[in-house]
Formats: structure tokens, sequence, C-alpha cells
């Protein structure tokens, strides 16, 4: 080992002796950027608080029964509600969920189980590329697909755009989740003899339903909320009623089927939709309803959210007292 | 030798009942430790220096003092009522079964626990005499006397040079030449300047196993520290490169005093000059106590207490 | 012959349903690059009389360009450059506190409190983009955005270089790039928070560790340490953000003020690519216009592809560069 001359380790002893005298400034730096990054956070936060009060508070003077039960009146008149987008919302997010849980269940099952394959890196990654693809492209392509075949907007279509704005999700967070599950839990399954299928529908979704349950959950809560790729699909329809259709249905003699199909053929509005369209009217009625319009969405997601990351949260703390 | 070890371990029996003993600790650098500058001159002067005056035995300091110190997470307690000294300029190991909270204890030593939430300890553990615990302490000041060499290689996703002036940089250290002089002594300090002398500015995570430890040494060294707390820093390296550890844990005690936890007993035969076991009380609460401390070939030949001779001879559980 | 097969060939057949069932599941998994293809052929095959008729043209930047369904004149310039004005005026400024934001979660925040933030930096993510909207025209826009573009505008409206982008005046609705840029920043900002918060929780404790060890302080530790070390997916998190920005349609279609003139200025209403496809394209007629739009789609798709695959490369560099040692 190299001896060092005394007096080049005392230069740097001395140096370092200098650079204590810093010390308190770092320390002071350290504090004021601490609390910075604080503040920063509260700043990132505080439209959350702004919003939500404003929807509550605008929203919450208009809200009325009358606003979920009573079809739209026309324009200029006072009162009326938005039963036609409530009932369009429904259909909309259910029709997306149904089209989409089965094969993005199947997919994240794959995706999972061969993680190395060039189909499952395909999976993965075209999973979160597609998450990001705007929602508005989602609906050009739907259109494309959907209503230039059709000739006409449909619920269809725009169930079939929101079903891949949720697809990605789903199949994300079920695949995260059937990786938790515990790899003995299929093997002693798979030992006793049970077929693969069996094994995965009975054992492993089984035991990840909760978390898979969570996806689906906010994937429907993401699409209830989606705006863009129904502009041209489900295009908007202020006459449309369920009840109407059912019943002019059923004096007509018409099946099931018959009755199941009208509902999706026609164009259909979405409390989103709603929202935009009135929001840009110049009737302060069109305007208070639209924010009533918020109000409600905004519950809907909210409680989706926070409900469904509550039960899950329970769930899991549970399973990890056990 | 032999007559230090007598009153050495006179006192290290003592110890339970008694925590002051003013004849061996040395105060005299902390007496006004309020004023700044005996302070500063408490940690430029490197122990080694002080110990070329006074070669004899008797005047070995301690270079800390852990008195009746006991940590607790939340609920649970991971060390109970240990106290040992730590000898300047010697080698002490920390051995014993895992989970028996070695690693905390010396962890303890620079206030590393601090990390971990819900973390409450009792007693004091001198540095120089001075709490480290007390409040208002600098922790960082403290994390700079004493350094710390991980279990697994932890060198910045940075070049060699950059990793070893990390630290002084800190400092306010920018001048390029005076850089330049730490960064070689810190490397030659570690023998590792002669493999990585021509490629200081490359990856420090490109190099070996070994020599990522021996960077982490080198960039422990780069801030001057007084002592050097080694958490099992050869449990993830080749036998090799465990020896040229072994060897620089040798050649850097003239100026460091250095801790080391291993689960490696003839690791902790070879290197150390005194050696404490650590077990837990019972398998129940699972907390840390300190068995015996004394010079090593003592411990290891002729340990006092039963459950230590158990180990020491492989007997254990 | 049917009737001859045993119940015990039919199983080896199916190989107890395990065939059928394979094949379902690797089909599914097939949508989801079929999907990609599709969308990205279609919007191709749909712009090609667009593409044909006006080249690269289209895409020539200019600043008095026109947009004339009537005349079926079209060029995508001013909505290309509306849409990487806000995107990116939106990502610088949505960049320090999305910063801040994940360093206090990761790293500073209490136990006790990471929980709850995260959970509002979720929620904030969820609130559909047409509430920013409302909110935005009838809040945010008289009353931070108006007074902030006057400010800015008496400000730097007069510098020689820099005011080309700071022209006025400002609209008395607040209609603006700028109303449009403060609206996506505020919306990117919880993408991009997240993402970096977990990029910092990826980094080994050991990083941490080294550095407390050598006398850094916390702030010294985050910044000079974990900082570069996650820098990669750190970039990741801001070019997913950017790519949101660029897709994001309701929120800015209605705060931009839809217009096409030929100015640069922040201040100004504008359009992006995104707000026109949502405004035109259900009423476009001619076949022209219709695909021009498409065509638009097709630039934006691209955009945010590449931007996407760009982001998650860097974003899965970093989790892989120690997949067992991750704090978490």
């Amino acid at each position: 080992m190299t001896q060092f001359s005394q007096s080049r380790l005392d230069s740097i002893d001395i140096a370092f002796y200098h650079t204590r005298l810093s010390y308190n400034r770092r320390k002071i730096t350290n504090q004021i950027m601490l609390i910075f990054t604080g503040i920063l956070t509260s700043l990132a936060l505080l439209p959350l608080v702004w919003i939500i009060s404003y929807v509550v508070y605008k929203g919450g003077q208009y809200l009325s029964l009358d606003f979920f039960t009573q079809m739209p009146k026309p324009l200029g008149m006072e009162g009326g509600g938005v039963l036609h987008a409530i009932e369009g919302t429904i259909i909309l997010t259910v029709l997306g969920g149904v089209i989409a849980i089965p094969p993005a269940l199947l997919a994240a099952i794959y995706a999972a189980y061969h993680s190395n394959t060039i189909l499952g890196i395909a999976v993965r990654f075209g999973t979160d590329v597609l998450s990001g693809v705007p929602s508005i492209i989602v609906g050009l392509f739907v259109y494309a697909l959907v209503v230039k075949n059709q000739g006409h907007y449909s619920a269809l279509a725009g169930g079939i755009a929101l079903a891949i704005i949720i697809f990605p999700t789903i199949v994300r967070t079920t695949e995260e989740m059937i990786k938790l599950t515990p790899r003995t839990l299929r093997e002693g399954s798979l030992a006793l003899g049970a077929p693969e299928w069996k094994t995965t529908l009975s054992v492993t979704l089984v035991a990840a339903a909760n978390g898979i349950v969570t996806g689906i959950l906010l994937g429907l809560a993401r699409a209830s909320g989606e705006t863009a790729p129904l502009l041209f699909t489900a295009l908007g329809n202020e006459n449309y009623e369920i009840g109407k259709i059912i019943s002019s249905g059923v004096a007509n003699r018409q099946g099931l089927l018959a009755i199941l199909n009208r509902i999706f053929e026609q164009p259909v509005d979405s409390l989103p939709l709603t929202l935009w369209k009135y929001a840009q009217q110049p009737y302060p009625e069109r305007i208070s309803q639209s924010w009533a319009a918020a109000l409600v969405l905004m519950i809907l997601i909210l409680v989706l959210n926070i409900a469904t990351r509550i039960w899950l949260q329970r769930r899991m703390s549970r399973l990890q007292g056990r | 030798m032999d007559m230090f070890l007598d009153t050495f371990l006179l006192d290290f029996q003592n110890r339970n009942s008694h925590h002051n003993f003013p004849s061996l600790i040395d105060y005299s650098v902390t007496e006004t430790a309020e004023e700044d500058k005996t302070k500063k001159v408490s940690f430029l002067v490197p122990a080694s220096q002080i110990d070329s005056f006074t070669p004899s035995p008797q005047d070995t300091k301690y270079k800390a003092s852990i008195l009746n110190f006991s940590l607790f997470y939340g609920k649970f307690q991971a060390l109970r009522n240990i106290s040992m000294d730590i000898m300047a300029n010697k080698i002490t190991a920390i051995i014993g079964p895992s989970g028996c909270g070695k690693s905390t204890l010396l962890r303890s030593l620079n206030r590393m626990n601090d990390l971990v939430p819900n973390i409450r300890i009792q007693g004091q553990i001198l540095l120089e005499g001075e709490n480290i615990y007390a409040p208002g302490v600098d922790i960082v000041g403290v994390r700079r006397r004493v350094g710390m060499v991980f279990q697994r290689p932890n060198p910045f996703p940075k070049s060699i040079y950059d990793n070893i002036a990390y630290g002084p940089r800190l400092y306010g250290m920018r001048r390029r030449a005076l850089l330049d002089e730490i960064v070689e002594r810190s490397l030659q300090q570690a023998a590792l300047w002669d493999e990585v002398k021509d490629k200081l500015h490359h990856s420090g995570m490109a190099l070996s196993g070994g020599q990522q430890q021996r960077l982490c040494i080198a960039r422990a060294l780069a801030v001057q520290p007084e002592m050097i707390l080694m958490d099992e820093p050869a449990s993830a390296l080749d036998p090799v490169a465990t020896l040229k550890i072994e060897e620089l844990m040798q050649s850097l005690k003239s100026e460091y005093t250095i801790v080391i936890v291993t689960h490696n007993m003839q690791q902790a035969a070879r290197v150390s000059d005194y050696t404490a076991f650590m077990m837990i009380d019972n398998p129940q609460n699972r907390t840390g106590v300190l068995v015996e401390y004394g010079p090593t070939a003592q411990v290891f030949t002729n340990p006092q207490n039963k459950q230590t001779e158990d180990y020491v001879t492989g007997r254990f559980g | 012959m049917h009737r001859n097969l045993s119940s015990s060939q039919i199983q080896r057949l199916f190989q107890h349903g395990d065939r059928p069932w394979n094949i379902g599941v690797i089909a599914a998994a097939l949508i989801v690059p079929a999907l990609m293809l599709a969308i990205g052929w279609m919007l191709w095959r749909d712009s090609a009389a667009a593409r044909l008729a006006y080249g690269w043209n289209f895409l020539t930047p200019t600043l008095n360009a026109s947009w004339n369904p009537v005349a079926d004149e079209f060029q995508a310039w001013p909505f290309i450059y509306g849409t990487m004005l806000t995107s990116i005026t939106a990502l610088i400024l949505s960049l320090p506190v999305s910063l801040g934001a994940a360093i206090f979660l990761a790293e500073i925040s209490p136990n006790w409190l990471y929980q709850p933030l995260s959970w509002m930096a979720e929620l904030l993510a969820a609130i559909p983009s047409v509430i920013y909207g409302l909110w935005g025209i009838f809040i945010f826009l008289p009353k931070v955005v108006t007074p902030i573009g006057n400010a800015l505008f008496l400000m730097l409206g007069s510098t020689p270089w820099l005011g080309k982008f700071f022209e006025g005046p400002v609209p008395v609705s607040g209609s603006s790039r700028l109303a449009a840029s403060l609206i996506l920043a505020i919306m990117i900002t919880p993408t991009i928070a997240a993402v970096t918060r977990d990029v910092f929780l990826a980094i080994p404790i050991t990083q941490r560790e080294a550095s407390l060890a050598l006398g850094a302080t916390h702030w010294e530790t985050i910044w000079q340490v974990l900082f570069p070390y996650g820098l990669s997916g750190i970039l990741g998190a801001v070019i997913l953000g950017l790519g949101r920005a660029l897709g994001e349609t309701m929120a800015v279609t209605m705060v931009i003020g839809n217009s096409i003139e030929g100015s640069l200025s922040l201040l100004r209403p504008g359009y992006t690519m995104s707000s026109l496809i949502a405004n035109e394209f259900a009423e476009a007629t001619g076949i022209l216009h219709s695909q021009a739009l498409i065509e638009i789609g097709l630039i934006l798709f691209i955009m945010t592809l590449i931007l996407n695959m760009a982001a998650r490369y860097l974003v899965w560099r970093v989790a892989r560069r120690n997949p067992q040692e991750a704090r978490t």
C-alpha cells in the first residue's frame, strides 16, 4: 500500500474540517425540500377537492327525483330528467363488460401461465400499449368496424367501444392476481387428476376472485365515465327509453330476442355524453342539468372506486391475518 | 498484553451492574462536547495517530461503548440490556445464530435502525463518550463518523470515481485535485487501486462481486470515518474474494476501528481481536441478548459460558 | 361412425377438455395483438384517399393552413401544433408537481398518510374527462386561466422572441391553449406521480442505506442517488403522461376554444387533433373530409403508440434491474 505523506493527509483532513461548516446549510436544504414535496403533493391533490366540492355544490342544487325518473323536456322548457342517459349508461356499461370480460379473463390466464412465450409477452406489452391508445381512436375504429357495416349508430357499437377500453385493465389486473395465487394450489388440483381448465376455473380463478372482481369493477367505473369513444358509436338519443321499448315490444307480441335487439340496435345516450352536450348549450337549465349529471356520474364512479378498494383491502388483510 | 486483558475481563464481568468506568473510558476529547472546536479535533485526528504516540496497551481507548442498550420494534423487543465496549483500532466480531439481533445491534451503532418505523430504544451508545441517541444529536454526523459496509455490495450505478467521490462531494468538496486524491487514497486503502486505476470512469456495477464490495469499503473510507461497521461483508462472495476482504480488514485496523457481524465462526476467529457472542434469550420472545464478550482467543478456546461453548464447538441447536 | 366412439376415445381426443380450453385461451390472447394491428390497419386503409390526395403536404408546418370541408382543402398542421404545444406545456407544468408528489409518497410520507394520499391520487385519475371539462368551463377558466393568461400577456407579450407564444388578447371566456394545457397538467399529474412513485418503490433499499451510511441527508439520498437510479423509469412515467395528454379529448375540446387561427400563441384559442375528430367526425359527410380526419387519427395513433412503447420499455427496465431486492 502506498504511503501518503503526512502533508497530503493533512490537506484532506483540513478540507473535511472546512466542509463541516456547510452542515447547517445541508440540513436546512433537507428540511426545506422535504416540506416542499409535501406542498407539491397537496397542490397535486387540490383539484380533486376543488372539483368534487363544486360538482356537489352545483349539482346538488338541481338534483331531484325527477332528474332520475323523467325524460328530457324540449329545449328551453324547465324540468325534465335524464332517465334516457342513466338507462343508456347502464346498457352500455353492462354491454361493454359482457363483451370484454370473458376474453379478457382467458387472455389473462394465458399471459399469467406463459409469461415468457412470444405471445405472452405480446399480450402483456400489447395490453399496456392498448391502454394508452386514445379513446377517441377506439371510437374511430369501432365506427369503421361496426357502424359502417351496420349502417347506423347503435348501443351495440358503443358497448364494443367500451369493451375495448376496459379490456386491457381487466387483463392486467387478472394476470397480476393469478400470479399472486400460490402455485401449490394449482399443482394440488392438477395432481388430483383434474384437467387444466377445471383447475383454472374452479381453483385459480376462485382464489384470485377478489382481485379480479376489483379489476372488473374499476374497469366498468372507467367505462361509465368515457365519452370520446361513444361520440360516433352510440351517438346519443334523447328518445331512448327501455320501458317504452319493452312495453311496445310486448304489445306487438315480439319475442325476448327481438326486444333485446331493439334495445341494442338503437343509438343511445349516456351520462357523460349528455353532460357534454348540455354543457355547451346556452340554456341555464341545461347547464344546471349538466352539473347534476356530473354529480350523479361522479358519485357512481367514486363510490365504485372507494367501495371496491376498501372491500379488497379488507379481504386482503383478512387473508393475511389467517 | 495479558495484564490488559485481565483488566478488560474484570471490567466486562462487572458491566452488567455498573456502567461507569472512568478509569478506562477516556473522555478527554469530549469533556467540553458543546464546544465545536474540541468536537472537530476529535474526529479530525485519526485514532491511529493517537495510538502512535502512546503505544502502551493500557492506553488503548474505547471507541464506542454500548450501555444497557435495548431496542424495540413496536411491541417486539429485539435487543435487551446489551453492554459492551468497542476497542479502538481493533476488530470486534459479533457472532451468533441468525435472528439473534447481531445486525440490529450493529446498525444501532450508526443509527441505521432509524429507518425502520416504530422503533424505540433504551440505554445509550457512546461514541467517543458522546451518546449518539441523545436528543438533538446530528444523525447525519453520526453516520458520517461511523461508516458501514453492507451484506451485499451496493455500489451506486455511477462510475467508480463518482461512487467514491459521492461522500466527499456531499460535504461540499468540489476541488477536482482534492477529490482525485481522496479517490486514489481510498482505493489504495481498499486494495483496489491497482485493479481499477485505468477505468475509474467505468460503472461501479461492472466490477466483480468482490471488487464491488471493496469499492463499497473504499467509498466508506473516503469520508474518513472513525469506525467502520461491516454487516456480513463477505457472505455474498466467493472464498478468494472473502480472503481479500479479510486481509483488507487487517490492514485497515491500524487506522480504523472495525466492527464486523458474521455468522461464519472461522472468519470471526481469523480476523477479529474481540468477539461478542449473542443469542436469543428464549424461543418465545426471541429477544437478542449478549451472552459473552472477550478476546477472540478466549471466546473460542476457553469460553466462560456454556452456551458460547456449545455454539463455537458447533454443538448448538 | 360417431356412435362408435367410446367415451374414453372422446376424452382422449379432447384431452379431458383441455384441448378446446387451450385453443380458447390462445385465441383470447391473440385478441390483444390482433386488436392493435386491426386499429392500425383500419386507420391506414380508411385514410387512403386522403393520403393519396394530399400527400406530405397534409403535414407541412405552416401558419396559414386551411381546413375547408366545402373546398376539400385539408392541412393537419394547426392540429398537430395545438396537440404538441398543449401536451408539452402540460408536461412542463405537471413535472415538478408530480415528481414532488411521487417523492413525498414513496420516500417521505408516514405510513398512515401513504394510503389515503395514494387513493386520492387514484380518484383524481378516475374522475371522467367531461367533468374536468365542465369544471374547467365554468370555474377554472374564469377564476384561474383568464387572470393568469392576462398576467402572462402583460409580462411576456412584448418580449422579442418568446412573445410570439404569449400574444394576446386572452378571450374573455378563458378558452385557450393555456386552459387546455393547465387542465391537461392536472389530469396527467396523477398518472406520472403514480408511476414515478412505483419506480421509487422498486429501487432496492440497499441504495438508500449506502447513501445514508455515508452521512447523506434524506434529501441528498433522494436527489443524488434514488433519482439518478430511477431516471429511466421516471422518464418512462413522463412519456406515459405525455401519451395521455396527446390523446385526451373531451376536457380539451371543452376548454381550448376549437379555433383554427394562424397564431403560435399559448394564450389564444386553438385546436387539437383529438378535439377536431370529436367535433367533426360525426358530421363529416364528404369522403375526403372524413378520410382526412381518419388520417389525423392515424397520426395521433402512431404518436401515442411510439410514446407508449418507449415509456413501457423504460419503466420495465428499472423494474427488471433488481427484481428480488425491491423494497415492497
